[in-house]
C-alpha cells in the first residue's frame, strides 16, 4: 500500500489528537487552537525533516506543549485580573489508543449550537479543514468564519460540555448525522461557487459518514446515511454536461455512474435494512439503490420506489418527500393519478412558491399530453428559481414543447 | 486599499442567459459554459494572487423587492425595473496595491466570452471602498 499523502494523514489524525488532548486536559477551545498549530508545524517540518515514526504521538506532544503555553499565558492574565486560579488540570490519564473522534463529533454537534456553527466546528475540529478552506467552501469571508468558529467554541465551553459520550446520545447522534449529510449536500447539490471545492465537501461528508460507520458499525441509520451518500455520489459524473448544465436522472449516461460506489452502497443498505429500526436515511438509501440498479430510466422499479416513499412519508413531514412521492405515483400509476395527488399537496405553504412544485407539475402535464399547460408550467418554474443553470434547463424544456407542438 | 468592481445587466440580459429568446437571441449552451469557465478562472486567479476579498453574483432583477416607506410605514414592492433597465448584476471586492491595479483587474472582464451584442455594450465600474467615517469626511 502506498503511503497516504501528508494532507490525508493529518486530516485522519487531527480529530484523534484533539480528542486525546481534550480527554487529558479539558479546555476544548484552547486545545483546538493548540492542535491547529501542531498541524501547521507538521506541514512545515515533515516535508523537509521526514515524517516521525509515530506521527500521532508527535502531534500530541507538540500540541500538548502548545496547550501548556496557551494555558499558562491565560493563567497569567487571570492572575493579573486578580482572580484566584490554579491551573485546573483534569486528572492525567495515559493517552491510550482509543479513538476519541466520536466523542469529539458529539461535542461539535452540541445542541447549544446553531446548525451553521455545528457544521463549521465539525469541519474544523473533526475534518481538519483550515478556517480559510471552510470559509471558501461556504462562500463567506474568512473573518466571518473565524468569528463563527470562536463563538461556537465559546458556546461549547459555556454549556459546560464534558469530554464523554453525552447522556442524550441518541438525540445527539441525529444531529451528527444531519451535519454530515448537510456537508455532503452542500458539496453535491450546489450549483454555484468554485466547483472543485464543492466536490471536496461532498467527499468530506462521505469521509465523516465512513468514520461514523467504523465507530458505530451496528447502527443501521449510520449505515443508511453512508449508503445514501455513496449511492447519490455515484451519479456525480453524469449529473452535469460539458458546460456544467444539469442533466436529469432520466437523461443521464448510466455508463458513467461509479459502479464501485453503487456496489458498496447497495451492500451496506442491504445489510442495514433487516437490522432495523428503519429510519429516513435507510429509506432514502433504498430509494437511491433502486434508481442506481435500474439498467435504464424506463426499467426503473417505480412501484417499489412509490412504496418506499410511502413508508418515508410516515416518518417525516417533509414537503419535498411528498413531491417526490407524487413523481413516483405518476411513474407507477400514470400522470392522472400523479396530478390528482399533486392537487392535494400544492397548498402546502412551505412549497407553494417553490420552482420544483411547478417543474413537477410541468413534467406530469407533459406526460399527460397537455402541451400548452405543460409549457406554461415550465416557464413559470423557470422564473421561480434563482439558478441560471436550472432556468436554462426549464426554458429549454418549454422551448422543445413549443417546437414539437407547432404544426 | 480595497476596491469594488461592479457589473451591470438588465432583465433582458438575464433572460438571454437563462436561454430565453427576448427579441435578442438567447445564449447557447456553449456561450453560457464559456462565460462560466471564464468567471471561474478569473475568480481563481484573484484568489490565487491573494487579491480577492469577496465576490457575488446577484439574481435576476425580476426577483428584486424594494423596501420604501409611505406615510411612515414600510412598504414592500416588487422590483421596479423595466426589462431593459440595467441594474447591478454582480460585484467583486479586491484588495490590491493601487487604483490602477484594480482597473487592470477589471479590464480583464472585457474578455468575458458572451454573444457579440452583449459584449458590445458591457461595462463595469471600479470604486474605492471607504474604510471608515474619516475616509468619507476626507
Amino acid at each position: 500500500m502506498s503511503e497516504p499523502t501528508l494532507e490525508d494523514l493529518l486530516r485522519e489524525l487531527a480529530p484523534q489528537v484533539l480528542g486525546a488532548l481534550v480527554r487529558r486536559y479539558g479546555h476544548f477551545d484552547t486545545a483546538e487552537d493548540a492542535v491547529q498549530e501542531a498541524l501547521l508545524a507538521a506541514t512545515r517540518q515533515w516535508p523537509s525533516q521526514g515524517r516521525p515514526d509515530d506521527p500521532r504521538a508527535w502531534l500530541i506532544t507538540v500540541a500538548s506543549r502548545r496547550l501548556t503555553d496557551l494555558l499558562r499565558s491565560e493563567q497569567a492574565r487571570q492572575r493579573r485580573e486578580d482572580k484566584v486560579s490554579r491551573w485546573p488540570l483534569v486528572p492525567t490519564e495515559p493517552v491510550g489508543d482509543s479513538d476519541d473522534t466520536l466523542v469529539l463529533l458529539f461535542m461539535c454537534c452540541h445542541p447549544a449550537l446553531s446548525a451553521a456553527s455545528q457544521i463549521a466546528l465539525t469541519l474544523r475540529a473533526v475534518g481538519g479543514l483550515t478556517t480559510a478552506e471552510i470559509s471558501r467552501a461556504f462562500l463567506v469571508p474568512e473573518a466571518t468564519m473565524t468569528r463563527r468558529i470562536s463563538r461556537a467554541k465559546q458556546s461549547v465551553k459555556a454549556a459546560g460540555a464534558r469530554f464523554s459520550l453525552p447522556p442524550d446520545q441518541a438525540e445527539r447522534l441525529e444531529a451528527v448525522l444531519k451535519v454530515s449529510y448537510l456537508i455532503f449536500n452542500e458539496g453535491y447539490a450546489s450549483t454555484t461557487g468554485p466547483s472543485l471545492q464543492r466536490v471536496e465537501l461532498a467527499s468530506e461528508g462521505i469521509r465523516l459518514a465512513r468514520m461514523l460507520h467504523r465507530l458505530l458499525p451496528d447502527d443501521s441509520e449510520v449505515a443508511g446515511l453512508l449508503a445514501l451518500m455513496l449511492l447519490t455520489d455515484a451519479r456525480r459524473p453524469a449529473r452535469t454536461g460539458p458546460g456544467g448544465e444539469l442533466i436529469p436522472m432520466a437523461e443521464q449516461d448510466r455508463g458513467s455512474w461509479i459502479t464501485a460506489e453503487i456496489a458498496e452502497g447497495v451492500e451496506l443498505i442491504t445489510k442495514a435494512l433487516p437490522q432495523g429500526p428503519v429510519g429516513p436515511y435507510q429509506l432514502q438509501a433504498a430509494i437511491a439503490a433502486v434508481h442506481d440498479e435500474a439498467p435504464s430510466a424506463e426499467e426503473t422499479d417505480w412501484p417499489q420506489i412509490k412504496a418506499l416513499y410511502e413508508v418515508l412519508l410516515q416518518l417525516t413531514d417533509n414537503p419535498m418527500v411528498a413531491l417526490n412521492h407524487v413523481v413516483a405515483v405518476a411513474m407507477a400509476c400514470g400522470p392522472a393519478e400523479g396530478l390528482q395527488l399533486l392537487g392535494r399537496i400544492e397548498g402546502d405553504e412551505r412549497i407553494v412558491a417553490d420552482h420544483r412544485l411547478f417543474a413537477v407539475r410541468a413534467h406530469l402535464l407533459e406526460m399527460s399530453g397537455d402541451r400548452i399547460a405543460a409549457r406554461a408550467a415550465y416557464v413559470e418554474a423557470a422564473t421561480r428559481t434563482t439558478s441560471l443553470q436550472q432556468q436554462r434547463y426549464l426554458n429549454a424544456k418549454a422551448a422543445t414543447i413549443a417546437q414539437t407542438s407547432s404544426p | 486599499m480595497k476596491y469594488m468592481i461592479l457589473t451591470y445587466a438588465s432583465q433582458q440580459d438575464y433572460d438571454g442567459m437563462a436561454g430565453k429568446d427576448t427579441g435578442k437571441p438567447a445564449w447557447t449552451g456553449e456561450d453560457f459554459a464559456a462565460m462560466g469557465a471564464f468567471m471561474q478562472k478569473f475568480n481563481d486567479d484573484l484568489a490565487e494572487s491573494g487579491e480577492l476579498v469577496e465576490t457575488r453574483a446577484l439574481a435576476a432583477p425580476v426577483l428584486t423587492r424594494r423596501l420604501g416607506s409611505k406615510d411612515g410605514a414600510a412598504v414592500v414592492t416588487d422590483g421596479p425595473y423595466a426589462e431593459t433597465q440595467e441594474v447591478l448584476a454582480g460585484y467583486w471586492i479586491v484588495e490590491c496595491d493601487s487604483f490602477d491595479r484594480a482597473t487592470e483587474i477589471a479590464a480583464r472582464l472585457a474578455d468575458t466570452p458572451a454573444p457579440e451584442f452583449v459584449r458590445a455594450t458591457a461595462y463595469a465600474d471600479i470604486r474605492p471602498l471607504a474604510e471608515g467615517q474619516e475616509d468619507l469626511v476626507g
